[in-house]
């Protein structure tokens, strides 16, 4: 992999490590408007994590949005290839920031595989996302759990809708005290409620917990997901990356558009995950006909914030030039320190808060080290 | 090292005891100064004094790994957190209360004044009621002895300041109580210390049942 100078942001990193990692996965760049009409956005409101959405008129009268996901858009106009369609993206989201209820810009970089989707290629994208979490912070945990474990057995109980949302809202937070609560009120019988309480509370290494996960399924669709489970579990063992992945089944990803594994990946200098992913099939069919989806986003706003730039000094070299009659001879000189790798800069006089490994002076034709600041 | 941030007030009190007793004590609390820090590196732990309703602030941006805050607050806003457990401490309930002779006249909207905005709106969206809110920062009750609202939105705990002010428990809406909360992230990576500071919790609570 290339070297990235430490003067770069944590997130200008990334906006080259990412691609340069999905591209040797054979994965081809995607690149978008960032426009979209309306109506496919407000059709599949569900699917984004917050309803609002910037809308404006165009020069035709239609009414359009600034896109608040790119997977909603890669998913209706991907040109699809007859076996897999692998594609990766760099681009930005326009969404409502819970914090100040303003718009943010929000950079995304994932990658989605469209088309007939098997546990090798879901393994490949959890791997892909465990090496993207790696490239933000060697010390980082991916989340792993299916939906069809916990989610289809909540399916089952006897509830509206509404209420079914405040159960598996409740099994997101790990909030088993509300959730056995909610279960009584609405009359789930206790067997059904205690099944699921048992799986939510599970976490821990693969290799640790699968045996528990095993042992707790009592249909042929949980024990399904959870052959699915062993297989990217052991593909990921095989990379050596048992340690990093966690299985979590209080993960859980919007059960009208996500079928299949999902995860979430966290770091250890921010506070919420800034990776999320998983199957989702159910989106995909609902609009291209007969597809499998899996796919990632790595969210880049806000690592900034939590990974300051690495760089103790803002150049290698400052250089006071005094000598300007001569100057022509100073680029010469400089271009040589540049093209060995340093960073330099030139100024007149010192400038304010400017932190220089070294300082020079450009004068009477020569470049001699000084303490000039 | 463990970030507590605790609620300043009787609840941080009682929950700084129970946590005391378990393990997690740290003398420099009892010292009488202003400090809203405190540590103890024998018992691996730092405790953050904090205004109440900015516990789960602190705590989903990641300021401290754990907290202590009311059910009200995480109703009232949205917050990217583990609720881990229900301390059943500072019990009461979210109520709607009204004059003592109040009858509802449904042929209008309905004034409710409140600090709790987003709990009383979803309350009567389920009910499909129209309302008019009008947001207080305090002294509730006041508003509807003024006529400015009709019925108040608010926390009841035994019910006294309402019968002074000649006003009565009209609706239930939810009950209180304190809970236990971590940041995400910091579950993902002291998962066993949060843990082990749960399960000692856990027992030490049912032992005071």
């Amino acid at each position: 992999m290339k070297h990235i100078p430490d003067f770069f942001s944590k997130e200008d990193n990334l906006s080259i490590a990412l691609p340069e990692l999905f591209e040797r996965w054979g994965y081809k760049k995607y690149r978008m408007s960032k426009f979209e009409e309306f109506s496919f956005y407000s059709d599949n409101r569900n699917f984004l994590s917050n309803s609002e959405i910037i809308a404006f008129n165009n020069a035709d009268g239609r009414l359009m949005a600034l896109k608040p996901d790119i997977t909603l858009s890669i998913v209706k106009n991907a040109k699809l290839s007859e076996k897999l369609t692998k594609l990766y993206y760099n681009e930005s989201v326009f969404r409502m920031s819970s914090g100040s209820r303003d718009f943010k810009e929000i950079k995304q970089c994932g990658v989605e595989v469209l088309g007939e989707i098997d546990n090798y290629l879901t393994s490949e994208i959890i791997m892909l996302a465990a090496e993207s979490l790696a490239m933000i912070d060697e010390n980082y945990v991916l989340s792993v759990s299916h939906n069809a474990l916990l989610l289809s057995l909540i399916e089952e109980f006897n509830v509206t809708l509404a209420v079914k949302k405040q159960l598996i809202s409740c099994i997101g937070g790990k909030n088993i005290h509300d959730f056995k609560r909610l279960c009584v009120n609405y009359s789930v019988p206790d067997e059904m409620t205690e099944k699921v309480c048992r799986l939510a509370g599970i976490e821990g290494k693969i290799n640790d917990v699968l045996g528990d996960v095993k042992a707790l399924c009592t249909s042929e669709k949980m024990l399904d997901a959870v052959a699915e489970l062993e297989f990217v579990c052991s593909a990921l063992s095989a990379c050596g990356l048992s340690d990093k992945i966690h299985i979590d089944l209080s993960v859980t990803q919007h059960i009208d558009y996500y079928t299949g594994i999902v995860f979430r990946g966290y770091v250890e200098k921010a506070p919420n995950a800034v990776l999320s992913g998983g199957r989702y099939d159910r989106l995909a069919r609902k609009i291209r006909d007969n597809i499998g989806a899996v796919g990632f986003a790595v969210y880049l706003d806000n690592l900034n914030l939590y990974y300051r730039k690495a760089a103790e000094f803002d150049a290698d070299l400052l250089v006071i030039c005094k000598d300007t009659e001569n100057s022509e001879k100073l680029l010469g000189l400089l271009m040589e320190h540049t093209r060995n790798g340093l960073c330099v800069r030139v100024e007149r006089s010192c400038p304010e808060a400017f932190r220089a490994r070294k300082t020079a002076v450009f004068e009477n034709g020569e470049l001699k080290e000084a303490q000039i600041c | 090292m463990l970030n507590i941030a605790l609620p300043k007030g009787r609840l941080g009190d009682k929950v700084y005891s129970l946590l005391a007793k378990i393990g997690y004590d740290c003398s420099e609390i009892y010292a009488d100064n202003r400090k809203l820090i405190f540590e103890s590196v024998e018992n691996s732990v730092r405790y953050l004094l904090v205004k109440p309703s900015d516990v789960a602030i602190y705590i989903s941006h990641g300021a401290a790994d754990i907290g202590i805050v009311g059910k009200d607050i995480l109703e009232e806003d949205s917050f990217d957190l583990f609720e881990l457990l229900d301390l059943n401490l500072g019990k009461c309930n979210m109520c709607v209360a009204a004059p003592v002779d109040f009858v509802e006249d449904l042929d209008r909207p309905l004034r409710v004044a409140t600090k709790f905005t987003n709990i009383a709106k979803n309350y009567y969206l389920s009910l499909n009621r129209e309302i008019e809110i009008i947001k207080l920062n305090g002294s509730i009750e006041l508003a509807p002895l003024l006529g400015l609202s009709d019925v108040i939105v608010d926390i009841v705990e035994t019910g006294t300041t309402l019968k002074e002010n000649n006003l009565k428990v009209y609706e239930k809406i939810m009950p209180i109580s304190a809970r236990l909360i971590a940041n995400k992230s910091s579950y993902k990576f002291k998962t066993a210390e949060i843990e082990e500071l749960l399960a000692k919790l856990e027992k030490e609570l049912k032992n005071n049942d």
